[in-house]
């Protein structure tokens, strides 16, 4: 993989890349790609995509809602609150 | 201007469910903040989305109502990107295979003509989460993240701002009268970005930007205004647009470049393993069919053609679903349209704006209204009684007849007690009256004011007219 592009990836990712890890990088993707591009060779010709194997008919939930509320569990496992807000580095 | 301009809107709107699309969280993100929020939400490893019927419904409405081709099969994709708003990492949409594809919406223009905007696409996703920014720290409210929204996508076939204007308009009223959506702008329940390219005419597309931050109609056209007017600036001194978003800035009425954004193909949509695709069926098609309702445009078309209510009478009336619901409901108890209208776009109006009420929230129900046009038309009582009376039943909340009868409205019709009354007006007013034998008949007026001051307005003014008419003659 093109180093640039590598840097595009990760920039997306929201990852710092420096020279050294996207040296090794670039050629691990690129072993990972050509693998994606062997599968891209198999002729699928006539085929319809597969994204679901188990579930052939509609799956849908009614609306209406749960009677268990998590919400406290949950915000007990947050690693900096505020009140009832989740606080982060600003991300702006 | 020397060129062609090009604008496509992408319409957001919040569904109006009890839950939120992919799990059983409520949709209510007004509470206090990550109260409605789950592990499916939250994006807990190992917690599995499965789809909101009512929000596929919905979806399946606006759909049809844009005349859209539904997709046999509507298939589920993950956008992915890497922003605090979704816990996820990736937010789930709809790409390739949305609910409903190749529509089209008539718009009707500012001479009247009719103007058919094509609808690319209409897809079903869930909205992200609150972000609320200081110097140092974000702070994240999930509660809306995963909530129902609904995505428009028109083509390029608007011209300028004010297509674009009343584009947002009218497609407001559509889903407002589809009951999918409250359409509240400044609250962000329908939200709008625009895109606009302008090129010279015959080119086709130029390089388009995209506008963000239009949380009214008016900014949607200010805004669309000033990008193309941008636009021919950059061109005509030969240099190039660059294809960016831009935002909205009200206070300077300007757009500004935004950070760049991913483009669509760096999102690396694939489908959503998690949710099997959903095909609508023919029993869930027909309850959509039994669902369209007759649509704005066309109820207004109705009323001016069939019912002869002024143009400005239709409108007004049509604007709302409930007022035009409610109008009809009058109708339906046996009230005349026209006169119906009037009241309804003159006085009654004017009361539920002074008191700040719906139509179906207020006292006047369908019945009392018509029971009100009853006694004005069988001249029981006057028509400006009539406009008290109407005061009457919103403060009281009570029938018409009720009020008449105890506060002792009815008008007198009685020749005898008319005659009467008639009599010592004029015995009052011997110079008023000279006048009028002289040909001053302006003057009758004032016999007929002070005739109403005597009698609190209750006299039968044609009944007491004629008798000054004639009793003046008469002597003469």
């Amino acid at each position: 993989m093109d180093k640039n592009e590598l840097f595009k990836t990760a920039a997306l990712a929201k990852l710092k890349l420096d020279d050294e890890e996207a040296d090794k990088l670039a050629a691990e993707v690129s072993a990972m790609l050509d693998n994606f591009s062997a599968m891209m060779e198999a002729d699928v010709e006539g085929l319809e995509p597969t994204t679901q194997t188990l579930q052939k008919e509609n799956r849908t939930r009614s609306d209406s809602t749960g009677s268990s509320n998590l919400s406290n569990q949950l915000l007990d496992r947050v690693p900096e609150r505020e009140d009832r807000f989740i606080v982060i580095p600003n991300v702006m | 201007m020397k060129y062609q301009s090009f604008v496509g809107l992408e319409i957001h709107i919040q569904l109006i469910t009890e839950t939120k699309v992919f799990c059983s969280c409520p949709n209510n993100f007004g509470d206090e903040p990550n109260t409605n929020v789950c592990p499916v939400c939250m994006g807990y490893p190992g917690a599995l989305p499965s789809l909101n019927e009512e929000a596929v419904f919905k979806a399946l409405k606006v759909s049809r109502a844009l005349n859209c081709h539904i997709n046999e099969k509507a298939v589920f994709e993950r956008k992915n990107y890497f922003y605090p708003d979704m816990p996820k990492n990736y937010q789930i949409s709809q790409f390739e295979f949305p609910f409903g594809i190749n529509g089209y919406f008539d718009l009707e223009l500012d001479d009247g003509s009719v103007k058919r905007i094509r609808i690319h696409d209409v897809h079903l996703e869930e909205d992200a989460g609150k972000m609320i920014h200081d110097a140092y720290q974000s702070r994240l409210d999930y509660n809306r993240a995963g909530t129902p929204l609904l995505e428009i996508v028109t083509e390029p076939d608007l011209l300028d701002g004010r297509e674009a204007e009343l584009f947002v308009q009218q497609f407001r009223q559509l889903v407002r009268y589809l009951e999918v959506t409250d359409g509240n702008m400044e609250e962000g329940s329908l939200r709008c970005d625009a895109n606009t390219s302008i090129n010279l005419p015959g080119k086709g597309l130029g390089t388009k930007t995209e506008v963000k931050n239009l949380n009214s109609s008016r900014f949607v056209n200010k805004a669309l205004t000033y990008e193309i007017k941008r636009h021919a600036k950059v061109l005509d001194k030969g240099d190039t647009i660059v294809q960016e978003t831009r935002l909205w800035d009200e206070g300077s009425s300007t757009t500004r470049s935004m950070r760049s954004k991913e483009d669509s193909h760096d999102y690396r949509y694939f489908p959503e393993p998690d949710l099997p695709p959903f095909r609508p069926d023919a029993a869930l098609m027909a309850r959509v069919e039994e669902a369209m309702i007759e649509l704005p445009n066309d109820r207004k078309k109705r009323y001016e053609a069939e019912l002869k209510l002024t143009s400005d009478q239709a409108v007004f009336i049509t604007a709302e679903k409930n007022t035009a619901d409610w109008f009809e409901a009058v109708l339906a108890a046996g009230a005349d349209a026209s006169q119906t209208a009037a009241w309804l776009s003159g006085d009654i109006q004017k009361i539920l704006n002074k008191e700040g009420k719906s139509i179906e929230q207020s006292p006047f129900t369908p019945e009392r209204i018509k029971e009100l046009f009853d006694l004005i038309n069988s001249n029981r009582i006057s028509n400006n009684i009539g406009k008290d009376v109407l005061q009457a039943i919103f403060d009281e909340d009570r029938d018409p007849s009720a009020i008449v009868k105890e506060k002792g409205l009815e008008q007198v019709s009685d020749t005898g007690a008319v005659e009467k009354v008639v009599e010592e007006v004029l015995a009052a007013h011997r110079a008023v009256v000279d006048a009028i034998r002289a040909g001053e008949d302006k003057q009758i007026g004032f016999l007929m004011g002070q005739l109403m001051k005597a009698t609190g307005g209750k006299v039968n003014p044609q009944l007491a007219r004629e008798m000054i008419v004639n009793k003046i003659k008469r002597s003469e």
